[in-house]
């Protein structure tokens, strides 16, 4: 999208940059401690001057989102202060650092999906006759003038449930833009958008800049930081270690600045071998009434001691299939085999009996039971066997021991299997599940982001928990929005884009490039899927039993 | 040509009957959907429908005694502004102790319903020395509509005037227009707005700088007021008295009313004439020598019967996109 | 019903928590009576005393008078201690049951039926009425399980409509044609003594039935803590999206919690037909079901403290009746406490110390908002 595209006001601008000796906002000495003990922000100061975009680096739990709720107004300093034009200010909610003319444009959407895009955008500012009934009119119109202004056009009248994410973010972008921001702050804007429309955004991003917008972006993205950002502050464990312009530090330094120490490369140690498939899908859909397919003629193998990989935007249908792998759902068409036995459309019980793990993508929510303890959130996968539970009464030793036993194998902490699970930090939560998991000795593991938000020791764990658990010749299907962690893992990739499989890559053949144009739609192979290379793509499901 | 009118008149007077039942329950069913809206169950309907029928009573009893002589209409007044006020206050203790002390709003419900019950007793005891009802007080009642003109068509007279031809009780008009009034708030008002988003998704709703707290007091208030109108339809209706137990689980019909109506205008308003046909169906029985109990247990079975369809319906339709339970 | 419980939010067992709320709840009903009635000090004081027995001392020693009432406490007790198990068997699976009336009055009614036609074969009988308690406690529990279980149906509504239904039924019953011909009023026959409980104490109703209550608390606790059955509710109970994922049935622990709170209720029902009253009459009030909430919430859901909570509960309320016959102030002003009780668990259902964080809180910005108006002050 070029710039003569994001409409004629925009076009026509002229280059405002300000010069401007002060800065808009300013974090002085912050600090910040959560009431669960953990010192997310530490004596950070950072200052971001007007017409720039200013990128805040760090790995996840390095404070970054804490700075950004700070300058925002969703959490308030224990110490410190947060200056805005040369003004010291105190931000009690959201509402005042809106009147101040700071805005936000959070990570994770929060739009009312069943409203239209207007009604979204002046949400808590609705334009009324008489002071409280709505005029949809005025709304309409207010909304287009701002598209108009900023260049970013949307279909006003729109639910916005329906429109695809890029779009939904768009549409955040404008509501943080309604209250005529002077500093714009963005919360990891590309975790869902593909290449393409990470482009675009920094497109919009760069003519915002021009028009004197100070924008404030976090990311842990280095190209991208790379690519738009004229500061940096980089922070690590709470503190900032960094500032300055990107183009200033090499590669190397900015890795060592970011992860703070030479962790070793992980080693995956793949083997190449002709194996036979452990897990067969064959014509996989799931179709729910609605216009596009959430899943359509998914084909793939997994071998026993095989890794493979899904990339894909978020909504391509990764849920979709692990889903029906696991047994949540039944698909509409098609089956999935784990050794010849069907494991598809029976339930989760049966997906699980026939040796289906699952680590899901959601872990706060449909991981664990936060009230129980941490050693009956461990053994719910077979609380109904021996030797856990005889006759449907529990044996609270056999309990304890298998508890205790993860608890060490995997470096749970706190080290107390009676502990409330909810007590756990979000690192350990996620250890604990892939330990239930692994545990069971799967024939199939279906891992979704497994260590999305987990810091950079417990995800070598998690990593090396994983690669054991291939070479003791499970299948895993690993799905992750981090590339590199697919690269680092996995045998071969394939990408889903709207519920089909449009590329298959082998471990030799991985490229950022190429899986970006196929994560957009942009390089579909209408042949491709998934099936074990070495077969020639054979379609016949190989020595299945009947159920 | 006598018989179709005696058939027309038939139909009149039942309609009149089924709007007297359903007023109650619809008054306090609205002010269940706007606490509904923005995502809090209102189980205290049941205590407020009381706690405005006592005070009511109390309030225009009481202003007869201490300011005599004003006129029925004043004290009955009063005693509307009374009932009001109580279920307002009642209804934003439960808000405060929801909002403020983060009390689970199921079980604080439960305490205000309860409170209402002893409470109503205890006072109607002392005052009166009577645990059954407010007899020996003399309490006024609120004035009917009445609609001039149609005298001479008896159909379309007894349809808006009832059958005693003195009008529908201005309650019943509050009642019919809540239903619009409700509707209006939510669909086109800028707190209607804000009540939904926050219902649908509260991390929206903050990011979008609404005071969610306030919101919902304004909701909770709502609530109390349409709750309480309820309430005083039941004594000072067609009855100025307030009887023990007076709401009679009513409240709670409402409550299953917003959840059959799948939390929308239309069909809490459809459940409510449901539940009210209910009861002017067990009235009509009772006059046929059909015992008592079985015409007590009409309107909960309905209600059970009701819910199981629509549980049934729902169920039916989320069936077809094939997801599977346990 | 509720969301995702809290992370961090420990099991609720705060002892002093629960004289607190106590404290609170006498302390509104006091109030209550100061305004009201004209001897306020003597009214709680025979409230909270008018239950204990007369200690005198004379020449023979110690003599206890008036101990009838304290023998009715703990009758009562035993009552509200079933009810109370029977409430919190569903609380612990996230359902809020308040069926236990309706499970209550049927059962208490099979139970007499059953007896009164099996009089005469004791052996027979006695186990046969027990039976036919604990089972239509248990059908009649599970069928707002399976309401709720198979058709979403909201259980507050469904027990409370089952209740009216349950009620009506039992004055049906007893009204058309189970009663004593030549009583005075509608009550149903008398349970030949022989499958009555014989009182331990004699001129008590306390029965065998004493020794049930510990009893009924121990499979309560084992039944949640220590069975498959148990873990499947508390994790429905906590998380049902986990559950749904990790293969745990959401539809076995619903039904199963309701039912077997049934079954509770319907001991409660024996207890009172064949050791309290000997007779049902017709217009035995209901909403003993609501006391059994209240017991369960003042147990803060742990079934040890049943009988405590139960304890106090009967006290208080054998205490109101005298109150009601010696002062002026009605006995409904327990009804006024037992509200202020639930409203007092109600508000402090977080871990105690996050609900004082609340009030200090509330209290800062109190403060605060002062300090500002004063002076400027920024915080």
């Amino acid at each position: 999208m070029s710039r003569a595209a994001l409409g004629p006001a925009l076009a026509q601008a002229p280059d405002t940059r300000v010069e401007s000796p002060g800065y808009a906002l300013q974090l002085e000495r912050v600090s910040k401690r959560y009431p669960n003990g953990i010192l997310a922000n530490a004596e950070v100061s950072l200052g971001i001057v007007a017409g720039e975009i200013h990128a805040i680096v760090g790995e996840n739990g390095a404070g970054k989102s804490t700075a950004l709720k700070l300058m925002y107004g969703l959490e308030r300093p224990d110490s410190g202060s947060i200056v805005i034009d040369g003004t010291p200010a105190v931000l009690r909610s959201p509402r005042d650092a809106m009147r101040l003319g700071i805005g936000l444009v959070p990570q994770h959407l929060k739009l009312v999906q069943s409203f239209t895009v207007a009604e979204n955008i002046t949400l808590g500012n609705e334009p009324c006759h008489w002071g409280f009934i709505r005029s949809k009119a005025d709304a309409l119109e207010s909304v287009e003038a701002l598209c108009a202004r900023y260049g970013l056009p949307v279909d006003a009248s729109r639910v916005v449930g329906q429109l695809a994410i890029g779009v939904q973010q768009r549409v955040e972008i404008l509501k943080a833009l309604r209250g005529k921001p002077r500093v714009l702050l963005l919360d990891e804007p590309t975790s869902l958008l593909s290449p393409q429309e990470a482009e675009a955004l920094f497109e919009s991003l760069e003519a915002l800049a021009s028009q004197g917008m100070a924008i404030v972006m976090v990311s842990h993205k280095v190209p991208e930081i790379r690519q738009v950002a004229k500061r940096f502050t980089v922070m690590r464990g709470g503190r900032v270690v960094a500032g300055g312009i990107p183009g200033d530090f090499s590669d190397e330094q900015l890795s060592e600045l970011i992860v703070g120490q030479q962790l070793p490369r992980f080693d995956a140690a793949r083997k190449k071998a002709e194996r036979a498939p452990l897990l067969q899908v064959r014509n996989l859909s799931v179709r729910t009434g609605a216009a596009k397919p959430r899943l359509a003629d998914v084909d793939l193998d997994i071998a026993a001691g095989e890794i493979l990989g899904i990339a894909g935007v978020e909504g391509s249908g990764q849920s979709a299939l692990f889903e029906v792998l696991c047994g949540l759902r039944a698909p509409t068409t098609g089956l999935a085999a784990l050794d010849g036995k069907a494991i598809s459309g029976a339930g989760v019980r049966h997906a699980r009996e026939s040796g289906v793990a699952y680590v899901p993508e959601d872990r706060m929510r449909v991981g664990f039971a936060p009230g129980l303890s941490l050693a009956e959130n461990l053994f719910s996968g077979d609380y109904f066997k021996r030797p856990q539970s005889r006759r449907g009464v529990i044996d609270p030793q056999a309990m304890a021991l298998r508890a205790r036993r993860l608890i060490a194998r995997f470096g749970i902490r706190p080290a107390d299997e009676n502990v409330s699970a909810g007590m756990l930090s979000g690192g350990n939560i996620q250890k604990a599940i892939v330990a239930r998991e692994i545990d069971a000795r799967p024939g199939l593991l279906l891992a979704a982001q497994p260590t999305r938000g987990v810091d950079i020791a417990a995800a070598q764990e998690l990593h090396a928990a994983i690669v054991a658990l291939r070479d003791s010749g499970a299948a895993i299907l690993l799905s992750s929005t981090d590339l590199g962690e697919l690269f680092t893992l996995a045998d071969r990739i394939i990408v889903l884009f709207e519920g089909r499989i449009v590329a298959h890559f082998s471990a030799e053949r991985f490229s950022q490039l190429d899986i970006g144009l196929a994560m957009t739609g942009m390089a579909i192979d209408p042949r491709a899927n998934g099936l074990l290379p070495a077969l020639g793509a054979n379609r016949a499901l190989h020595g299945t039993r009947a159920p | 040509m006598a018989d179709s009118a005696m058939q027309g008149l038939f139909w009149a007077t039942l309609i009149g009957a089924l709007l007297r039942a359903s007023t109650p329950i619809l008054l306090a069913a609205n002010g269940g959907l706007v606490t509904e809206a923005c995502g809090a169950t209102n189980v205290a309907l049941e205590g407020l429908l009381l706690i405005s029928a006592f005070f009511g009573v109390i309030g225009s009893a009481y202003a007869a005694i201490w300011m005599p002589g004003m006129g029925a209409g004043f004290y009955a007044c009063l005693g509307l502004c009374c009932g009001l006020a109580a279920a307002l206050i009642f209804s934003l203790v439960l808000a405060f102790l929801h909002l403020e002390l983060g009390a689970d709003l199921v079980i604080a419900g439960i305490g205000i319903n309860m409170l209402a019950a002893g409470l109503t007793i205890y006072l109607m005891s002392v005052l009166t020395g009577d645990k059954g009802s407010t007899a020996s007080l003399a309490s006024y009642a609120l004035p009917v509509l009445h609609i001039p003109g149609f005298a001479t068509w008896p159909i379309v007279d007894v349809l808006l005037n009832s059958e005693s031809r003195q009008g529908h009780h201005v309650l019943v008009y509050a009642a019919l227009i809540s239903c619009l009034g409700v509707h209006g708030l939510l669909a086109r008002t800028s707190l209607g707005l804000r009540l939904r988003a926050i219902g649908e998704s509260r991390e929206a709703a903050i990011a979008a700088g609404i005071d969610v707290k306030k919101s919902q007091y304004l909701a909770f208030a709502i609530s109390g007021l349409c709750a309480g109108l309820g309430g005083l339809h039941l004594s000072m209706g067609y009855l100025a008295v307030f009887q023990a137990d007076m709401s009679a689980g009513r409240g709670f019909l409402a409550l299953a009313a917003v959840f059959l109506g799948t939390r929308r205008p239309l069909g809490t308003v459809a459940a409510s004439f449901l539940f009210g046909a209910s009861t002017v169906l067990a009235a009509q029985l009772g006059l046929l020598a059909i015992p008592s109990q079985l015409v007590y247990m009409i309107p909960p079975f309905a209600t059970l019967a009701a819910m199981a369809a629509a549980g049934a319906w729902r169920r039916a339709r989320s069936r077809r996109t094939q997801a599977i339970g346990a | 019903m509720s969301e995702i419980s809290r992370v961090g939010r420990d099991r609720l067992s705060e002892r002093g928590n629960l004289a607190l709320v106590i404290a609170i709840a006498l302390a509104c009903g006091f109030v209550l009576t100061l305004l009201t009635s004209a001897q306020p000090l003597r009214a709680f004081h025979v409230l909270l005393t008018g239950a204990m027995p007369e200690i005198r001392w004379s020449a023979q020693g110690i003599e206890f008078s008036r101990v009838g009432r304290l023998a009715t406490v703990v009758e009562e007790t035993i009552t509200l201690s079933l009810l109370g198990l029977a409430i919190l068997i569903g609380f612990r699976a996230r359902q809020f049951s308040l069926g236990a009336d309706g499970q209550f009055f049927l059962a208490a009614l099979a139970a007499t039926f059953v007896s009164v036609k099996l009089g005469g074969i004791p052996w027979l009988g006695f186990p046969a009425a027990m039976l036919a308690a604990l089972l239509v406690g248990l059908v009649f529990g599970a069928i707002p399980g399976v309401l709720k279980a198979y058709l979403s149906c909201n259980e507050i509504v469904t027990t409370l409509m089952l209740n009216v239904v349950a009620v009506q039924l039992y004055r049906y019953v007893i009204t058309t044609g189970f009663n004593e011909a030549g009583a005075g009023f509608l009550v149903t026959p008398r349970i030949p003594a022989a499958l009555l409980f014989a009182p331990l104490i004699s001129g008590t109703a306390i029965t065998a039935f004493l020794f049930v209550v510990p009893l009924a608390v121990c499979v309560c606790w084992f039944l949640i803590n220590r069975t498959v059955i148990g873990y499947e509710m508390r994790v429905v109970a906590d998380n049902p999206w986990f559950a749904r994922q990790a293969g745990i049935p959401l539809v076995r622990p619903v039904i199963l919690s309701m039912a077997l709170g049934g079954a509770f209720a319907g001991l409660a029902g024996l207890h009172v037909s064949n050791a309290l009253l000997k007779q049902l009459p017709v217009d035995m009030s209901p909403g003993i079901g609501l006391e059994g909430l209240v017991v369960a919430l003042l147990a803060r859901n742990d079934p040890k403290i049943v009988p405590i909570a139960a304890f106090l509960y009967a006290y208080l309320k054998t205490g109101a009746q005298v109150m009601e016959r010696t002062t002026d102030v009605p006995k409904e002003m327990v009804l006024v406490i037992q509200a202020c009780i639930v409203l007092c668990f109600a508000a402090s259902t977080l871990v105690e110390f996050q609900a004082g964080t609340r009030l200090r809180d509330l209290m800062r910005r109190g403060r605060r908002k002062a300090a500002s108006k004063a002076g400027g002050e920024h915080g």
